[in-house]
């Protein structure tokens, strides 16, 4: 049971962490990217791009496909 | 050492280091040597979003996907296929690449909203017969290779309108989000290898998947999923 609780909670802090970037970037003005702007740079070269989207339609196939 | 105009496929705006020395595969060498056109042909390997590929298409088949695991082979191998072609063709033929206009780039607003209008009503539809399959069945297998496809070709393309080439990232904000975002893969691959076997779920060391399962067992929880999961491919092919 403490397994199971403790392993949830590290995903929350992940979680909170993402969520806690985003708005230090995007609220305040410390010198952090948004999500949005790490995305478009890791996206501005081929390799990047369809990186990025192979990682988006492997999320589809993972939960959905055979 | 040249380099060649950008191609369609990099039509995002290019300042001074923006592709960085490392992450950029066109490295131009001598083609006219085999030697050359050897080092050019693996020029795609030195990307590290291919060897990612790969180590998610190893994941993936051995941990029961074998059908995710040839896909991400095959686009991986692609990947390095195409970033050396790219280096190839621009030792043959430096400076003669111009950038070319994307035919379906939108332009227009009454236009675009109808597209996006279309593209709406589409996901909603796409959303509710995809949803109401069986997970994991063939049905749904197809849907979702076939849309994943698409939206990657239209990516392997180059992105669907111009973009600003922006500033360097801050170098400190950018090492925080990937500290953040790698501890919580590793920790999911952490659950992942405290299973009793890398395709039986525990309680204890649930999974993201796992703990997703209860919502997608339903026909609306895989439709609201597949919404989530389509909003952020549009959001993606928009960058």
């Amino acid at each position: 049971m403490i397994s199971h609780e403790v392993t949830i909670a590290g995903y929350l802090v992940a979680l909170a962490g993402i969520v806690l970037l985003q708005v230090l970037a995007t609220r305040t003005r410390v010198p952090i990217p948004s999500l949005g702007d790490l995305l478009t740079r890791a996206m501005r070269s081929r390799t990047g791009r369809v990186g990025v989207l192979v990682a988006w339609a492997w999320i589809g196939l993972h939960f959905f496909a055979r | 050492m040249s380099r060649a105009a950008p191609g369609p496929e990099d039509r995002h705006a290019h300042s001074p280091g923006a592709e960085g020395g490392a992450a950029c595969a066109d490295t131009v060498v001598d083609a006219a040597r085999p030697a050359g056109r050897v080092l050019a042909a693996l020029a795609g390997f030195r990307e590290p979003v291919v060897w990612i590929l790969l180590a998610i298409a190893f994941f993936t088949a051995i941990s029961g996907k074998p059908v995710d695991g040839v896909l991400m082979l095959v686009v991986a191998v692609g990947l390095a296929w195409d970033a050396g072609r790219r280096a190839l063709r621009h030792a043959d033929a430096a400076g003669t690449a111009g950038a070319q206009a994307w035919p379906g780039r939108l332009r227009g607003g009454r236009r675009r909203i109808i597209v996006v209008g279309a593209l709406l009503a589409g996901a909603a539809v796409y959303a509710g017969v995809v949803g109401s399959f069986s997970r994991y069945s063939w049905p749904v297998t197809a849907c979702i290779i076939g849309l994943g496809t698409v939206v990657v070709l239209i990516g392997w393309h180059g992105p669907v309108r111009d973009r600003p080439a922006g500033g360097r990232l801050p170098v400190a904000g950018t090492l925080a989000w990937v500290a953040v975002l790698v501890a919580g893969c590793l920790w999911e691959l952490g659950a992942l290898l405290q299973q009793p076997s890398l395709t039986t779920d525990s309680y204890s060391h649930p999974t993201i998947s796992t703990l997703t399962d209860p919502v997608l067992a339903t026909s609306p929880g895989r439709a609201v999923v597949l919404l989530g999961w389509l909003a952020l491919g549009w959001y993606l092919v928009e960058r």
